[in-house]
Parts: structure tokens; sequence; C-alpha cells
């Protein structure tokens, strides 16, 4: 997996206090009502992907594609509702962005063993270590978003040390994200920072 | 008077009326499967949490209009899925509103009919999951599997020459209209 949001030089203030004020009517509402069926379709897709891996050993290559432009268009909604990008997140899960990435390179096969142990030891094995760790992480994530938004608001820039904290937070969620949605059988690194298991 | 209008329609058309069915070797994996995931729609209700026979109406037609257009053989399984699941959702509508009816709003009794309804459904559903799972199993190996009734009608709408749909793996046809939009003088 290759997660990345682009850090910028400098950062629109007006842009931020517009984001600040109306960003839950003109840009959470209107992406969350769509991303709310889409993720339910979402959620639809994936159980009927656990069943086919269990019994082909494959995530259908459809149903994977769309899973990744999900998270994409997730991706690029975050970026903005926490400062770490400028600019409006477009609508459409086939939509490019300026500022964010996410490569997820589709796996030949999964391991149905893996997946098994995934259902029923997941949640001990995954969720609560890594659930753990990134919880203190997002408590300091909003204590670093506060600074940052004082920070962009005084002299435009974005702190670098709390934007590349903030990514790597979102890096290592959506990590765990996908080996718990079978989209990958790499165990996630206790880790945001990239490594060479990313293509 | 459909289904004879249907097979009058039927009786006149020859094998030239109708695309080649491709082989397994010719469709690719994705195809194969996306074909597959047709028929497993009727698990979404259990994806959704919500023991509503609806639910995986919905999906069948979600997913009907998202893949219709990738490929004649993933039109012709989802049609075929969408088909046969409407007279199962009908007949488990049927029981959700019966079982409200008795052991809910107390309307009703428990009765011989109930039990002979209820059983009928568990039969019905048996068949209908029996049936998608072995169509789905051939669907992932490039094999057609035609059901009483919605097989032909599937393969009449999708095989026709006269289906107008403009795949994605496939040239538009010659006849497409391709100049709609004329100056206004």
């Amino acid at each position: 997996m290759k997660l990345n949001i682009t850090y910028q030089e400098r950062y629109s203030r007006l842009e931020l206090l517009l984001r600040f004020i109306f960003g839950v009517f003109y840009i959470a509402l209107p992406h969350a009502f769509l991303l709310f069926f889409l993720g339910l379709w979402g959620a639809i897709l994936g159980f009927i992907a656990f069943i086919v891996i269990l019994f082909t050993g494959r995530y259908p290559e459809s149903m994977f594609i769309y899973q990744v432009q999900l998270l994409r268009w997730r991706l690029r909604l975050n970026a903005r509702l926490s400062n770490l990008s400028d600019g409006y997140p477009a609508f459409g899960l086939e939509s490019t962005d300026e500022y964010t990435s996410l490569e997820v390179s589709y796996p030949e096969r999964i391991s149905r063993g893996l997946t098994l142990v995934r259902l029923f030891f997941g949640i001990f094995y995954v969720s609560l270590p890594h659930g753990f760790i990134l919880f203190f992480r997002v408590l300091w994530g909003i204590i670093l978003s506060i600074y940052a938004f004082i920070s962009v608001l005084f002299t435009a820039k974005f702190h670098k040390g709390a934007h590349t904290f903030l990514v790597e937070t979102i890096r290592w969620n959506y990590r765990v994200l996908l080996y718990m949605g079978n989209m990958t059988d790499v165990y996630p690194p206790f880790s945001g920072k990239e490594t060479a298991n990313d293509q | 008077m459909f289904i004879l209008l249907f097979l009058e329609k039927k009786l006149q058309m020859t094998n030239n009326d109708y695309h080649p069915l491709p082989q397994p070797h010719e469709l690719t994996e994705r195809e194969k499967e996306d074909a597959m995931g047709a028929y497993l729609m009727m698990f979404a209700a259990l994806a959704t949490s919500l023991p509503l026979p609806v639910i995986n109406l919905i999906a069948a037609i979600v997913y009907y209009y998202v893949n219709r257009k990738k490929g004649r053989f993933i039109h012709f399984h989802c049609l075929q899925s969408l088909l046969s699941q409407l007279p199962t959702t009908l007949v488990n509508w049927g029981l959700l509103y019966w079982a409200l009816q008795i052991f809910f709003f107390k309307n009703f009794e428990v009765n011989d009919y109930f039990y002979a309804y209820l059983g009928f459904s568990i039969v019905a559903n048996l068949i209908y999951f029996i049936f998608s799972i072995a169509a789905a199993i051939r669907a992932r190996k490039g094999v057609f599997m035609y059901f009483i009734f919605f097989g032909p009608y599937a393969y009449q709408r999708v095989y026709a020459t006269q289906n107008s749909l403009v795949y994605e793996n496939e040239q538009p046809p010659a006849n497409a209209k391709q100049n709609l939009n004329k100056p206004p003088f």
C-alpha cells in the first residue's frame, strides 16, 4: 500500500476559516451523505468478497477496485476535514486528487486460512493492539491539529512534524483497514512510516 | 399473455438472430468473477444484518445496473440472478407479513395454513439457494446455466442481435446512432 498526502509549502488561511466555520455544511454533509450509501454497498461487497475468498482464494478484482476507490474518496475527504490539504475534495469514485494518493496493489491470492483467522481472532491480534496505540495517536493528533490550525491561521504554514505525524496515523489506520478487510495478507506494522513492503 | 408473446417471438427468431456464446477460455477471470458475484447478492441481507427480504433484491438491482455494461456474459448472469430473485422475495415478504400479523400485531393465530406456507417458503428458499450456488460455481468457470423461465428470457434479452446495449468489451454496433447532435439550421 502506498498512501501519501502532499505537504504544501503554504496553506490558504481563507480556506481554513471557511472549512472551520462552514466545512460541515459544504464538505462533510454532502460527502458523508453519498459515502454512507457507497459504504453500505462496500460492506455488502466486502462480505461477498469474504465468501468468495473462502472458496476461491481470490478477492474479486472489480470488488477490490471498488473498495480502493472508496478508500481514496475517504482519504481526500479526511485530508480536507483535518486541514492537511487545501481545495475541495472531488466527488466520484473514479475522481483523482491533486494532494492525496492511495495505491493498493491487487493481490493475486488471499490466504483462506488467514481469512478465517482474521474473522475469529482478528479482534485480538489486530484490532486490540493496533486500536490501543492508534487511540492515543489520534488523541495526540487532535492536539496537533489544533496547534496546526493556529499555525496555519497566523503563518500560513503547517508544522512539518505535525503533518508527518497525522499522515502516518492515517497510513497506519488504512493498513489496519486493508488487513481486516481481507485486501492484503501483510500484517500491518506497528508504525505509520513507509516501509519496504509499500509497493 | 406475456409468456405467449415471448414464445411467439422466440419461435420467429433463428440462430442467426443471436450473438455467438463465448466459450470459457474466451472469458477473462474478471468477467467470470463479476458474473459469479451476481448470484452471491443473496447474501446481501446477511452483510447488512437486516433480515428484510427486500435487501437482497435491492442489492441485485444495484449490482445489475453497475455491471450490466461490462459484457454480455456478465449482463446475462446479472439479469438471470435478478429475475430469479423476484419470486423468492415475494414469497419471503408474504411470510414476513403473515408472521408479523401473528406474532407482533396479534391479528391472526398460527394455523395449519401458516405452517404450510412456512414449509413452502423454506423449500422455495432452499431451491433458490442451491440453484444460485450452482449457477455461481458455473459462472466462475465461464459456463452458462439456464434457470427455468428466467434463463431463456435472459438469453433472449442479452444475446439477441436486437439488444442495442453497448458493452465495454465489444465494439459499438455499426447501426449505433452516432449523429444525434445536429446544428440548429
